[in-house]
């Protein structure tokens, strides 16, 4: 009877999560003087508890714990999804900037407006800013991300006598040269689309708009189906490598045989490439190629602090992220201990940052190459509550290169298959006039 | 039997009806206590198995057959769930990858299964053969693989299939001049198969082995003064008795070969060739954790149990008639 009874309550309690919303309850009062909290914060950053100690020992009051999850997809997201159907979860979760409407959409955040944040707006990068902004809220502090550099190897330029190019037409015409000594200008990752996207963001398409009247989809625009055609070519004509995404085993293995000549990645693929094994000196940073239109640079990656749902004190844990991510003593602590990416502090990049590198030999390669990157954004750009999945969508549909298809058709059936996923959900979406 | 029944302390009442009363109750108290042993005994195992096996799949059923629209950009003019009937169910078969990716692992279990079982099978009956030498050597050897987990065995495989990592690769190339890609789109199944057959052949043979050993050593010595060789008593006597454990070791591997989840898993991260929905677990466990969609993903977990069933009860079946 009892059993029964429990199983029946159980049963009854499961409904689907994530269906009521913490923005229309009333706002969380913060703590009173003297009342001491903690916080929880998960990341899959390194030794963030470090940085948080900094915090701890001037904010007596404010204690931060930080345990470490799995990044994102590959199992953290898991564990916050589950921890906010269960009616749990930590006040500060680590969720990338392209994630922050997926948990949105399970309404796992909080709306930080509603806790004031709007007077420290000014204190982060603006395209960063525009990214965690949906629906007149703000969800999310943006805590790092990626502007897109080249990295390239001057010796293999200068060996098969091409210059390094600064755009992707001129990237083009140099390739075969490189190819013919066995080196690859570059991989190209069938698998993960989100550096597909970059270049598509990077040309000036914006794949998905919220509007009034619900989400506008141009993803197979001209734009993206250029970006698509270029590297169908590319691949088709062997100049890049499909079999070895960057920073995978097979891709390490080929760097550090000097059969890649350059990666066009994010700020953050410094710290990877230095793990290529005999690779110090070797490299140099140069501007990501430009397209014949469209903008300087895109954000790949790129993660933020965003006040779960469930926290008993969503103003002490904002307060707590706008110091960590902006003050100079929590971006250089977080740039010491846990090796972040691109600061999205509007004024600050990290004194270390400022120096001269010894890997990329004496280059000042942050401030000669990725700051000006961060002031060459497409600032249209918006993530939408499906990212993962038209990621996964795409990719599936790169996958079909092998096996001869092509990026084009990925591309349009993509679009395709997101307008359908995004209708199976309720959600209003329509193609944009073109 | 009254001066028992009179013996038998009653309850707190009149001794008049004291009387009557004890004697109708007394049985079914007894035979009560007796009956509510076993319940008891294992209940604790019971409330486990509702808790977490029964129940779960319960919900999981429910879920599936639950659908939740959103109105809005997030789902912030209201969120509602209603009951979907098969709609679920519709999308789930409708999606061609789901669909694929269960009758790659059909294909899968039609070549690897049998491949694993003759090789589990081979090696028992020659580990339990009268010209075995250190049998419970070899016995442990070929047991080790199943020691190691999953995981591990496969993070230690795509070292072997990596190209300029694998010494394999490099091997064939020096030797034959032949660069074999074990990650591609048309091999990486097989590159899986072959993990799968190496961690579980072992433990296959063991189950075999165990059923060899029941087999009396009467009738070996009968086979052996009909003049029955070796081969002749392995075909005759060790295999038609030991299909028990064939069948057994058979069932478990259709049943794992449909869950088949951290090989592929792991081995996406080396093989583009590995999308979001390779094997239909892989797919369920996309949709309810990557996207969120956990009627889709119930949907798609009944799916796989019931091939699971079906494809299980097929096979016995099978062998059931071909016994008979």
């Amino acid at each position: 009877m009892g059993l029964a009874g429990g199983a029946a309550a159980a049963l009854a309690g499961c409904a689907t999560p994530g269906t009521t919303s913490v923005n229309t309850q009333p706002v969380v009062p913060a703590a009173a003087a003297g009342e001491k909290i903690t916080l929880t914060y998960w990341a899959w950053l390194k030794d963030l508890q470090k940085v948080a100690d900094i915090w701890n020992a001037k904010n007596p009051n404010v204690q931060v714990e930080v345990s470490w999850i799995p990044g994102g997809n590959d199992g953290g997201y898991q564990k916050m999804y589950s921890a906010l159907a269960a009616g749990g979860g930590p006040d500060l979760g680590q969720v990338e900037m392209r994630s922050i409407p997926e948990f949105m959409l399970v309404n796992g955040l909080v709306d930080l407006r509603r806790y004031g944040i709007d007077e420290h707006a000014d204190r982060f990068d603006e395209t960063l800013w525009s990214q965690v902004g949906f629906a007149d809220g703000v969800y999310g502090i943006p805590q790092d991300s990626g502007p897109v550099g080249m990295y390239y190897r001057p010796d293999l330029y200068e060996q098969a006598g091409v210059p390094v190019p600064t755009t992707w037409t001129q990237w083009a015409e140099v390739a075969p040269a490189i190819r013919e000594l066995g080196v690859f200008i570059d991989a190209f990752a069938l698998d993960d689309a989100s550096i597909f996207g970059g270049h598509a963001m990077q040309a000036g398409a914006t794949w998905l708009r919220s509007t009034d009247d619900g989400w506008v989809i141009d993803m197979a625009d001209e734009i993206t189906l250029d970006v698509a055609r270029f590297f169908d070519k590319a691949i088709d004509d062997d100049l890049v490598t499909t079999s070895a995404n960057p920073f995978s085993p097979g891709w390490y293995a080929a760097a550090a045989d000097d059969k890649i000549a350059s990666l066009v990645q994010a700020s953050w693929g410094d710290a990877l490439l230095e793990s290529v094994s005999g690779a110090e000196g070797k490299w140099r940073v140069a501007p990501a190629p430009r397209w014949e239109h469209g903008y300087g640079s895109s954000f790949i990656g790129g993660s933020t602090a965003a006040v779960l749902a469930n926290s008993k004190h969503p103003k002490e844990a904002m307060e707590f992220a706008v110091w960590m991510t902006t003050s100079p003593e929590g971006v250089d602590a977080m740039i010491e201990h846990s090796g972040i990416g691109w600061s999205p502090a509007r004024d600050y990049i990290g004194a270390a940052r400022e120096e001269p590198s010894e890997f990329f030999g004496g280059q000042r390669y942050n401030t000669e190459v990725f700051q000006p990157a961060t002031q060459q954004q497409n600032p249209d750009w918006q993530w939408w509550p499906i990212t993962q999945q038209t990621f996964n969508i795409l990719g599936d549909g790169f996958r079909g290169k092998a096996t001869g298809g092509t990026l084009v058709d990925a591309v349009v059936a993509a679009e395709q298959r997101t307008i359908e996923v995004f209708r199976q959900k309720g959600l209003t979406i329509r193609k944009a006039d073109r | 039997m009254t001066t028992q029944t009179a013996r038998t302390p009653g309850p707190a009442g009149g001794p008049t009806t004291g009387a009557a009363a004890t004697r109708s109750a007394a049985r079914p108290r007894k035979r009560g206590a007796v009956d509510r042993a076993p319940w008891i005994l294992v209940s604790p195992f019971l409330a486990l198995f509702l808790l977490t096996f029964i129940l779960p799949i319960l919900v999981a059923i429910v879920q599936s057959f639950t659908k939740v629209t959103r109105a809005g950009l997030f789902g912030e003019e209201g969120v509602t769930s209603t009951f979907a009937w098969f709609e679920n169910y519709r999308l789930v078969l409708e999606d061609g990858n789901f669909v694929a990716s269960i009758w790659r692992m059909l294909l899968f279990g039609i070549v690897q299964v049998p491949v694993m079982i003759v090789a589990a099978t081979v090696l028992a009956l020659l580990l339990e053969s009268a010209s075995a030498r250190w049998p419970g050597f070899f016995r442990a050897t070929f047991f080790l693989p199943y020691g190691i987990p999953g995981v591990i065995a496969t993070i230690l495989w795509s070292f072997l299939y990596v190209p300029g990592l694998s010494p394999i690769i490099d091997v064939s190339e020096m030797l034959f001049g032949y660069t074999p890609d074990f990650l591609g789109a048309g091999t990486v199944l097989w590159s899986i198969a072959n993990i799968v057959t190496w961690t579980y052949a072992g433990y296959n043979m063991l189950i075999i082995v165990a059923q060899l050993k029941a087999i009396p050593s009467e009738l070996y010595e009968a086979a052996r003064v009909d003049g029955a060789g070796p081969w002749r008593t392995a075909t005759s006597i060790q295999l038609p008795l030991i299909r028990p454990a064939l069948v057994l070791t058979t069932v478990f591997s259709i049943i794992g070969t449909l869950q088949l989840f951290a090989e592929p898993q792991l081995l996406k991260s080396v093989s583009p060739a590995i999308d979001s929905q390779y094997t239909p677990n892989l797919s369920a466990y996309t949709t309810a954790f990557a996207y969120n969609d956990y009627n889709l993903a119930a949907a798609q977990s009944v799916l796989i149990a019931l091939v699971a069933f079906a494809l299980s009860f097929l096979f016995l079946r099978l062998t059931n008639r071909s016994s008979r």
